[in-house]
């Protein structure tokens, strides 16, 4: 039984209240990318920058599919979701494409999809079901820790071992924000990092060769300058040599010359940067900062438990992949493949993002729905 | 209704939490945005210009123009060494992530050239990565444009035009001119062109001694390259500058004609003018073609010029060393002279000359003379005509060694002709004191006549005996040998190193008896008509006869292993009223200098008198 506002609202309704200042943030975003994805192909729209365009479309049906989707089914179907994401995870070493030794794709009906883009997401669906239909607000360790503990460990450890660290990353992250907004006491959090910490050296000798370096690389680029810290030297050299201005648009050496690797990927913000200088860095960081403010406030509007800590979440992750992003291509966060969202080439993540978006909408828009506790799926 | 009023409480309670929660992590994202912005403001502001040299690091690439080796002209303008072009192709290892499937692409590409990989890859390893290493050498052009076609294939591969060097002359000048080479080790830390990879530098003759001229200056030129190291496009060029032309002094068609005259025998020849020193041609023989070296030179070839007996990468015109025999019997005659000998003084040959030696059984050691039953009363025109030894035993003891050795070296034995050839030799003049340093014994009376007639440990080179005749023939004249041409002759008054012209007169009257009278060594070899030639002939030994040997008869030379065979040796001038070359001219092992070295003199002079001498005003026109 669900309880609810009584009158169901139409869809045009639905639309009328969809917050199109975000909607056109994030269109202003998207276009930087396909002028960004414009320039690395050399003035040429058919290749990246329309494929680009098509999977922004694509993203805006996901969009307003969710947008439109009952929030009370979303609701109902969270678990199962959650469920349905992990297995495709898990089944993944069986059937999944691999590209450079890691197994993260996998193809369907000719599309290639990477499922942890999406299980960022649906971990919070999850988590966010969880929290709304707990008993117990007072009970911090086994309610607040160490169950939801478990549910974010099933999909990272997934993830770890395909290998793709830098995602496994996100989403663990992104599930421990959840954690945080549910009040888990800040002892845990405290004892957490410290616990990282000390944890260290042990950690250490399970990273593989490969991931050692990338650490070495990332306190001491200038170590390798033609290996491991390649990329993230040129990266620098690109966005310092654009100076304030920028070098101008497609007229990026760094970029129009090869040097930088992963261009039209995990390091686009790196060529905007280069072309239009400081100027541009700040206004795209301005951008990706109001999407933030504007997602936070839409969430905090909502009634509903779920709908909050979905809403958040969906927040978190969004912001930890803008600043994991910047901060790995401007040097300050070691090298992991984490793209940009919205600009960065790449369908998955353009799909999960507006997927993300999609849940956050609809949540604002349904502020009043209440939700009843429903403690299995 | 109690569960509801727990759960509208605890709601309150959680609402409130989120809110302080979300409050928290909002400000802990503004303050991570705040970081991001300040490492772009450190990035894109304060660290730019450090940045930007780097960008420009990254996309100007420098790149060495090679320049143009000087071209070496002879007497009359003809180019005997000049460079043609030349399609090669280079490895650098850092532009390219697999220089391993870029050769391999490569060899798909041309499969018809040998790359030899192991010791390729090798050098890569060994070679910094920044330097080009040459991978393909003299491509025909076809194959140059096939690869040019394919170069997308080849990551860190570079087609060039180089240039390489041709020599013009063939054989006959390969030993004077020399030849280049890829740099060695030594020269890598010191040549100004070290940086290229298809540096070459001069390792012998000419191109050697002459390499900082001919070598020319590094150009270079700033382009902008993709990561790969591909040109987009040039940004600057600073031009190489060419080496120096250099014009040398030997006459390329004597210097042929000598070569011819040699006849694939091995020895050597130079023609020297007696007033300005200028050589016409330094011939040795046998020899090899110049331009095996402008590619790399197979193993087997370099074995077989390297084992060959007859030594043809040596330029035995400066390098080689022989016992001048009877060529040192004018200087000895003069030194004679300069020390109260009359040149009326008359010897009696019997054939032999015998000093006191107590070593020997007998006591006695017995000198030969090359005429066994010897000839009868000599004077000094008589003995220097017929090349009587039992006269110059005798005068030799008289005036004793250093002043023979004095003389010699006034006019240039024992001493480097050039000073620019690191492989010329500089013979041997004994003397008294030379012996004491170099051997450690004192000197003996046997040595000054051997000596005397240019045996024992006199030693000399055919490039020294024409120079020593060419500035006693001159009147006496100290002359600048030379092989460079010179346009601003020295003006300078000449040094006299003859002390009384009468002197020459005498030993000049000898030198002419002995090619043009009847009973003369080189008579056979005598040129009739206006225009005359007159020399010494010598043969010198290259071995001891033992008096047993003497005894049992002795073996002609066509009986004895060539290498054993006696040097035929003859030093001349032409023409004789008013000479003007001196020509010397030594067969190795060739038996006689009568027999084998004077007919090729002869054959020099006449072409010289026949197609040069007239030709003085064409010459100094065209120089």
């Amino acid at each position: 039984m669900f309880s609810g506002s009584k009158i169901e609202a139409t869809i045009s309704d639905k639309l009328r209240s969809i917050n199109y200042l975000l909607l056109f943030l994030i269109c202003t975003i998207f276009f930087i990318g396909i002028l960004a994805l414009y320039s690395i192909s050399n003035g040429n729209f058919s290749e990246w920058p329309l494929r680009h365009l098509q999977r922004f479309i694509m993203g805006l049906i996901i969009f307003f599919i969710m947008v439109l989707l009952d929030l009370k089914i979303i609701f109902r179907f969270a678990y199962l979701i959650f469920i349905a994401s992990i297995v495709t995870l898990m089944i993944l070493p069986l059937v999944g494409d691999e590209i450079n030794g890691a197994k993260r794709w996998i193809s369907f009906a000719g599309f290639s999809l990477q499922p942890s883009e999406f299980v960022k997401y649906t971990l919070i669906l999850a988590l966010a079901k969880y929290f709304h239909s707990m008993e117990d607000y007072h009970d911090n360790f086994i309610s607040k820790l160490i169950i939801p503990g478990f549910i974010i460990i099933i999909p990272v450890a997934f993830v770890v071992i395909q290998p793709d660290l830098g995602t496994a990353l996100v989403i663990f992250l992104g599930g421990v924000s959840v954690l945080w907004i549910s009040g888990l006491n800040y002892k845990y959090f405290i004892s957490g990092i410290l616990g990282f910490i000390l944890s260290l050296p042990i950690l250490w000798q399970y990273l593989k060769g490969y991931q050692k370096e990338r650490v070495f690389t990332f306190f001491n680029p200038e170590r390798d300058p033609l290996g491991n810290g390649y990329h993230i030297t040129q990266s620098k050299i690109a966005l310092g040599s654009g100076g304030v201005s920028g070098k101008g648009y497609m007229e990026g050496t760094q970029s129009h010359l090869n040097f930088l690797p992963e261009m039209q990927t995990d390091f686009i913000f790196t060529m905007f940067g280069e072309e239009f200088g400081f100027i541009g860095s700040i206004v795209l960081i301005l951008l990706y900062m109001a999407i933030t403010g504007i997602s936070i406030r839409m969430a905090l509007i909502s009634k509903s438990l779920f709908s909050k800590f979905l809403s958040l979440g969906i927040c978190s992750v969004f912001f930890i992949y803008v600043f994991v992003n910047i901060g790995m291509v401007t040097g300050i966060l070691p090298v992991v493949g984490v793209p940009l969202p919205f600009i960065s080439y790449g369908g998955s993540s353009m799909l999960a993002v507006m997927f993300g978006f999609g849940l956050l909408t609809n949540c604002y828009i349904n502020y009043n729905t209440t939700l009843t506790k429903s403690s299995f799926i | 209704m109690i569960e509801s009023n727990k759960f509208i409480f605890k709601k309150y309670d959680i609402e409130a939490s989120i809110n302080r929660r979300t409050a928290i992590i909002t400000i802990a994202k503004a303050g991570l945005f705040t970081i991001l912005a300040s490492r772009l403001a450190y990035l894109q502001i304060v660290d730019k210009d450090k940045y930007k040299i780097l960008s420009d690091n990254n996309r100007i690439t420098h790149r060495l123009l090679e320049p143009q080796r000087g071209i070496i002209f002879d007497l009359h303008g003809k180019p005997l060494a000049i460079n043609r072009e030349r399609y090669e192709v280079v490895i650098i290892r850092e532009e390219t992530s697999d220089y391993i499937k870029s050769i391999e692409n490569l060899k798909n590409i041309l499969p018809e050239v040998y790359i030899d990989t192991e010791k390729l890859y090798s050098e890569i390893k060994k070679t910094k990565k920044f330097i080009p290493i040459k991978v393909l050498d003299d491509l025909s052009w076809d194959q140059f444009s096939v690869l040019n076609a394919n170069i997308h294939k080849v990551d860190g591969l570079y087609p060039q035009i180089g240039f390489k060097r041709y020599y013009t002359s063939g054989p006959s000048h390969s030993h004077i001119i020399g030849y280049t080479a890829p740099l060695d080790k030594k020269e890598k830390d010191s040549n100004t062109l070290a940086d290229l990879s298809s540096a070459k530098s001069g390792k012998i003759g000419i191109e050697k001694s002459k390499d900082s001229n001919l070598r020319g200056k590094l150009g270079s030129k700033n382009i902008e390259v993709n990561v790969n190291g591909r040109e987009i496009r040039e940004l600057d060029r600073y031009e190489s500058t060419s080496g120096e032309n250099i014009h040398i002094t030997i006459d390329s068609e004597l210097q042929d004609y000598c070569y011819k005259s040699l006849n694939d025998q091995s020895g050597c020849v130079a023609v020297t003018n007696v007033k300005t020193g200028e050589f016409y041609a330094l011939v040795s023989s046998p020899s090899y073609d110049p331009n095996l070296f402008s590619k790399s030179i197979s193993i087997s070839k370099w074995n077989s010029l390297t084992d060959n007996m007859y030594k043809p990468l040596i330029n035995k015109s400066i390098s080689s060393q022989y016992p001048p025999g009877s060529t040192i019997k004018p200087f000895v005659a003069l030194a004679a002279l300069e020390n109260g000998v009359s040149e009326k003084r008359e010897v009696y040959c019997n054939g032999k000359h015998e000093i006191k030696d107590t070593s020997l059984e007998s006591g006695i050691k017995t000198f030969h003379c090359w005429k066994e039953e010897g000839h009868g009363k000599v004077n000094m025109n008589e003995a220097l005509k017929v090349s009587c030894d039992v006269y110059f035993y005798q005068i030799s003891r008289e005036i004793g060694i250093d002043k023979i050795a004095e003389v010699c070296k006034r006019f240039g034995f024992g001493q480097n002709v050039f000073d620019t050839f690191f492989e010329e030799k500089k013979g041997i003049v004994p003397s008294k004191n030379w012996k004491l340093e170099s051997i450690g014994t004192p000197w003996m009376v046997g040595e000054t006549l051997s000596a005397g007639i240019g045996q024992g440990y006199f030693l000399t080179t055919s490039a020294q005996l024409s120079i020593a005749l060419g500035q006693l023939i001159n009147g006496g004249e100290k002359i600048n040998p030379t092989i460079f041409l010179n346009r601003n002759k020295d003006t300078q008054k000449k040094k006299k190193i003859l002390l009384n012209q009468k002197h020459l007169a005498i030993i000049k009257r000898g030198l002419e008896d002995a090619t043009n009278t009847l009973g003369g060594t080189s008579y056979r070899s005598r040129i009739s008509g206006n225009l005359k030639m007159a020399g010494k002939t010598g043969t010198s030994q290259v071995r001891v006869i033992s008096s047993k040997e003497r005894e049992e008869g002795l073996k002609k030379n066509n009986e004895l292993p060539w290498d054993k065979r006696d040097h035929g040796l003859f030093i001349g001038y032409g023409p004789i009223n008013n000479p003007r070359y001196a020509v010397s001219v030594i067969i190795e092992h060739g038996g006689s200098g009568s027999g084998a070295a004077a007919p090729v003199a002869s054959k020099i002079f006449k072409y010289l008198f026949d197609n040069k001498l007239n030709l003085k005003s064409k010459r100094i026109s065209n120089v």
